[in-house]
């Protein structure tokens, strides 16, 4: 169970984030939605670490989250996907993905470079290469990423966050740059993930029809606020969220 | 390269001695120890992408320890260990002094971190001179201990005959290049395909992500700035046995100075950054032109005056390090895979 309490993240005199609270329960999938600029990203760079917040905190069960330095998040299983794909374009899939085993495997350069950890390599190749069957890719597995379609990177980015063994996976707009065929076949994948994985999601897109139709929970930011939580339907009449999004009507 | 493609080619490389003569065999040698250095930079500004000029400083460090730790010199400080002891104790030391780096190579990034490590030349300009009783200093050197292997001994000492043809020191000097040289290359090839070598590529294609993944990025650093120095302090060794002399440079031009930092850095770039293979054929362009060029100078009858083997190499690998900027950034590992691929 994630736990963001009362979390104020200010830059300067700019207040991104202003007391935002909310709980990802286990299992369930928790968009994450309001307008540009609304602190979206802050609040989901907040989780990952990558930014402080000057006051609040954020727990994963008994665990202060803040109090750990970013890149031990993995091995509380929290996996992580990019808005821009960052993986490494020259490698192959199958290698992008195998990043993600790195939590759960050892090894540093003598071990390496000597050959003992061959076995332990293959028995995680083969689970990474299971990971990819699941989203679809499993046919591009030992190509180059860089000769492979948009759509099919996402999923890549999104196999290697599942290599963690995740049981809360951050997705950071998911849908940014696919078209609508691309965007309604990665909402099936998400509820896919939810459903036959069990692991609870923590979503942040702007695309609403995506949100809506998938979310079991919506937490709707504007300006640094929570203006609304609840499930997608109490969201959408929501008079609040209404005006955010399309602006006040008097 | 395909498994099978290695026999011929170590067949070739074990028999060149009993055909080629001392010179050539040192020319060789010479491209080896390229060979060594040039795998540790590949894998520090290829694979984990941090741009480093302090290679020739390595080497130095390399080189001194192996002295020093072999040394029987009375005037000069000297532990008088065992040759193989003192090599592995060289390596670890120069992996120790990349560790020390390690604070600042986690703070800049790209050409400060360049600029950065240029300093540790000078560092090693500036001991070389100072520390004469550990590296002999520039006006004498000091010489290394002849390396020996379980009691045998890789000099003239002793008659050792293969095949009609007499093994002196300077053939049984390529047999052991040849055996660091693949030791180095099989360690490196090992870590590149797996878990560390993920970590590497993770941290120079996108720092954020490599976190989010888990992987400690300043550790990450610190340990690929240790293996690529114990590389350097590798070839720093086979340096000193190459020149059966150490000898600190008298300024930042030398064996171990900015000019040979800059060396490695065109045999990683020509090679293909990142390249094991690319690395071994880009030190056998920039090492083993000069060398040719001398061995063949009297024949060319280019060389008069200032205009030197070294200086017509020079310019040679500056412009093979232009042309492969502009028209093929993978280098010669890139052209090498294409040609594979039109004949498959």
């Amino acid at each position: 169970m994630l736990v963001l309490d009362r979390v104020t993240l200010r830059f300067g005199g700019l207040v991104a984030l202003d007391e935002v609270s909310f709980t990802v329960t286990p299992g369930s999938l928790h968009a994450l939605i309001g307008p540009n600029g609304a602190g979206k990203s802050s609040c989901f760079n907040v989780i990952s670490g990558l930014y402080r917040p000057t006051s609040g905190a954020v727990r994963l069960g008994e665990q202060n989250l803040l109090e750990l330095r970013p890149h031990r998040l993995a091995g509380l299983g929290i996996g992580r996907a990019f808005q821009n794909t960052a993986l490494s374009t020259h490698s192959t899939v199958l290698d992008n993905v195998l990043l993600g085993r790195h939590t759960l495997t050892r090894g540093g350069f003598i071990a390496c470079s000597l050959r003992w950890t061959r076995r332990e390599e293959k028995r995680h190749a083969a689970r990474a290469r299971e990971i990819c069957d699941f989203l679809g890719i499993g046919a591009a597995v030992d190509q180059p990423l860089g000769s492979l379609p948009y759509g099919v990177t996402k999923k890549v980015d999104i196999a290697r966050a599942l290599a963690v063994e995740p049981n809360l996976l951050l997705l950071d707009e998911p849908a940014a740059g696919l078209n609508t065929e691309e965007t309604a076949e990665l909402a099936a994948t998400i509820g896919q993930i939810r459903t036959d994985l069990g692991i609870a999601i923590l979503l942040v897109e702007h695309d609403m029809d995506l949100v809506m139709g998938i979310a079991d929970q919506v937490t709707v930011l504007d300006f640094g606020r929570v203006i609304a939580d609840g499930t997608p339907g109490d969201v959408q009449t929501d008079p609040d969220v209404i005006k955010a999004y399309l602006g006040a009507t008097t | 390269m395909s498994k099978l493609l290695w026999i011929p080619v170590a067949v070739v490389l074990l028999a060149l001695p009993l055909y080629l003569d001392a010179s050539w065999l040192k020319a060789g040698q010479y491209m080896m120890i390229g060979a060594v250095g040039a795998i540790g930079l590949t894998l520090l500004s290829g694979q984990a992408g941090q741009l480093s000029l302090a290679h020739g400083f390595f080497l130095l460090v390399g080189a001194t320890s192996y002295s020093v730790l072999s040394g029987t010199d009375d005037d000069l400080v000297g532990l008088g260990l065992n040759p193989l002891l003192a090599l592995i104790g060289a390596v670890a030391i120069s992996a120790l002094a990349g560790v020390a780096f390690a604070p600042v190579a986690g703070r800049v990034r790209g050409i400060y971190l360049g600029v950065a490590s240029l300093a540790l030349v000078f560092l090693g300009l500036y001991l070389g001179q100072a520390a004469g009783s550990l590296t002999g200093g520039t006006s004498t050197g000091r010489a290394p201990a002849t390396f020996e292997l379980f009691g045998f001994s890789f000099s003239n000492e002793g008659t050792l005959i293969v095949a009609g043809v007499p093994l002196r020191g300077t053939e049984r000097l390529w047999y052991l290049f040849l055996i660091l040289l693949a030791l180095s290359y099989w360690l490196a090839k090992g870590a590149v395909g797996t878990r560390i070598g993920r970590s590497w590529r993770a941290v120079r294609d996108n720092e954020a992500a490599a976190t989010a993944m888990g992987v400690d990025v300043r550790r990450t650093k610190a340990g690929v700035f240790a293996v690529s120095s114990a590389y350097a302090g590798l070839a720093g060794v086979m340096i000193v046995l190459w020149f059966d002399i150490l000898k600190p440079d008298e300024n930042e031009f030398g064996t171990y100075g900015i000019n040979t930092s800059i060396a490695f850095l065109a045999m990683a770039i020509i090679g293909g950054l990142g390249s094991i293979p690319g690395a071994v054929a880009g030190a056998v362009v920039v090492y083993g032109l000069p060398q040719l060029l001398t061995l063949y100078s009297t024949d060319l009858g280019w060389f008069t005056g200032s205009v030197t083997p070294v200086l017509v190499s020079s310019f040679v690998y500056g412009a093979a390090i232009v042309l492969v900027v502009l028209f093929e950034p993978g280098g010669l590992a890139a052209i090498g895979r294409r040609i594979k691929e039109l004949r498959s």
